[in-house]
């Protein structure tokens, strides 16, 4: 009973804890003149904020702050995936050679 | 952390130049622009002279004062000074008049060049008090913060993605790291990673240890430029995976220009790539300056990055030099490879096949005239990489104990000379 209490309350505190996630977005030439970034603000409870941006015909490049519950983050971050952006952390390639 | 800072100056953004102490550290908090270290480069010149450097063993160390380190280097003081080859063999195959190999393949301890920003980069965080480190990678750089980690006696984690062939992780386990495998797509690893390095206090080379990191591979210059009697070369080919050594290797001539060690005679540095995973030259080629990302499919997986953080400036580096980038495909590539290992006896890794198919093609196209000169930089060790070459250069002749055999499979050769 205990260990199921304190299973829960860790769920709890999991779905509460807060993150904020720097990454890099890059867009392909189809989803350019779309307004995602717009779009992912109101399909998830996240606050965007917009640090460094550049785009041409070729490309969008945004380099994004995402602060919100970490589940949230998690979800919107998923969406943009699955939508066709390319979503980096703001380190870009952690995994070397 | 110490208390001196060397002859660094700060951590400067490479985007908009706000500077930050010199602690572990890697991201512009204005602009999320990489950071990279200010030297004091007065300081230097007062300290770094020929005569100087003429007494010191050799070493990437003897360019101690051009390295991220406050005090004396505590890893890998035995990294670097690998030899350059003159490679006269290798200059008929490429059509070029005069070539060199910076042979990184021999690098001390683990063979690639790695060690040079790894030794760099564990220096630094011992002195800033660091008793754990880590790194996220599918190879080369895996065993050197494992090797170098254990030499140290440091705590080292390595983070792999889980389906990494065996004899890689096998590389790191030796040593004693703690490697873990992670499931799921590159992407999601990734990401986890850069999660886990921002979560734990430890001194992940490749992430927070980044600026310190990144300097290590400049030495690569100075040693070129010091084994040359410090000419600069005319032309440098450099493999491209995250961009990162190309742009070092551009920064560390021009310090030895600036610092008077070295004439400026327009070094011009080119990009090498697998066609399989092209974005910076696929972007040079387009004359864009960013890259489209794109998904690898290529032997050299050393150099597989489909996202490279230094593409953009890697792109600005051959474009201000002068300089080009090519690719080329996986047959290339070890045609590559058998034409360094059969003209000048050096085995490399498929990214050094890469490097020395490139100079070719760039020969062969005129962006590095025939009567000029070439260094091709070689960054790992063939041995690396056999499963590359497996089934592609040849197998050896089975005969029986008799010598009227061996005499039979001589005259069917019919290429043996009698001395």
């Amino acid at each position: 009973m205990a260990a199921k209490k304190k299973a829960a309350r860790k769920a709890k505190r999991k779905t509460k804890a807060r993150k904020t996630a720097r990454l890099w977005l890059m867009f392909p030439p189809k989803l350019i003149t779309q307004p995602v970034v717009w779009e992912l603000s109101q399909k998830f409870p996240v606050i965007t904020n917009v640090r460094q941006a550049s785009v041409t015909d070729e490309i969008g490049l945004v380099c994004l702050e995402l602060d919100g519950l970490a589940d949230d983050v998690k979800k919107a971050i998923t969406w943009l995936g699955r939508k066709g952006v390319s979503v980096e952390p703001v380190e870009i390639n952690v995994i070397e050679s | 952390m110490s208390k001196s800072a060397g002859f660094m100056r700060a951590l400067k953004c490479r985007e908009c130049g706000r500077e930050y102490p010199l602690e572990a550290t890697h991201v512009c908090e204005f602009d999320f622009g990489p950071l990279e270290v200010a030297y004091d480069y007065g300081k230097i010149k007062k300290s770094m002279t020929k005569a100087a450097l003429a007494k010191r063993p050799q070493t990437m160390w003897r360019f101690r004062e051009l390295l991220p380190v406050a005090g004396e280097p505590t890893v890998g003081t035995r990294v670097g000074y690998t030899p350059l080859v003159k490679a006269d063999r290798l200059a008929k195959w490429l059509g070029v008049r005069e070539a060199w190999v910076k042979n990184d393949a021999v690098n001390y301890p683990t063979l690639s060049f790695k060690d040079r920003v790894v030794s760099v980069a564990l220096s630094r965080a011992k002195e800033l008090g660091f008793e754990t480190v880590a790194c996220a990678s599918t190879g080369n750089l895996a065993n050197s913060v494992a090797a170098n980690a254990a030499s140290a006696g440091l705590d080292a984690f390595v983070f792999i993605p889980a389906d990494l062939e065996e004899g890689k992780i096998l590389n790191s386990l030796v040593y004693g790291a703690r490697v873990v495998g992670i499931r799921g797509h590159y992407d999601e690893v990734n990401r986890l990673c850069a999660e886990i390095a921002g979560k734990y206090g430890w001194a992940f080379v490749n992430v927070n240890m980044r600026p310190y990191y990144a300097e290590g591979s400049k030495s690569m210059a100075y040693e070129i430029a010091e084994q040359l009697n410090w000419k600069l070369p005319q032309h440098t080919v450099v493999p491209m995976a995250s961009g990162s050594l190309l742009t070092k290797i551009h920064k560390g001539y021009q310090e030895l220009i600036q610092l008077g060690l070295a004439k400026d005679s327009k070094p011009t540095v080119h990009g090498a790539q697998a066609t399989g995973c092209s974005p910076i030259s696929a972007a040079y080629k387009q004359g864009m300056d960013f890259f489209k990302p794109v998904k690898p499919d290529t032997i050299a997986k050393s150099l597989a990055i489909g996202t490279p953080a230094d593409g953009f400036y890697a792109l600005k580096v051959m474009k201000e030099t002068g300089g080009a980038s090519d690719d080329v495909n996986d047959d290339e590539i070890r045609e590559a490879m058998s034409a360094l290992a059969e003209c000048e006896g050096i085995f490399t890794e498929t990214a050094g096949g890469v490097t020395v198919g490139t100079a070719k093609k760039l020969v062969a196209s005129g962006k590095i005239p025939a009567e000029d000169s070439v260094v091709l930089c070689v960054t790992g060790n063939g041995l690396k990489t056999l499963d590359a070459v497996q089934g592609h250069v040849g197998k050896p002749a089975g005969i029986k104990p008799s010598l009227r055999e061996f005499e039979e499979l001589m005259e069917k050769d019919g290429k043996v000379k009698s001395k």
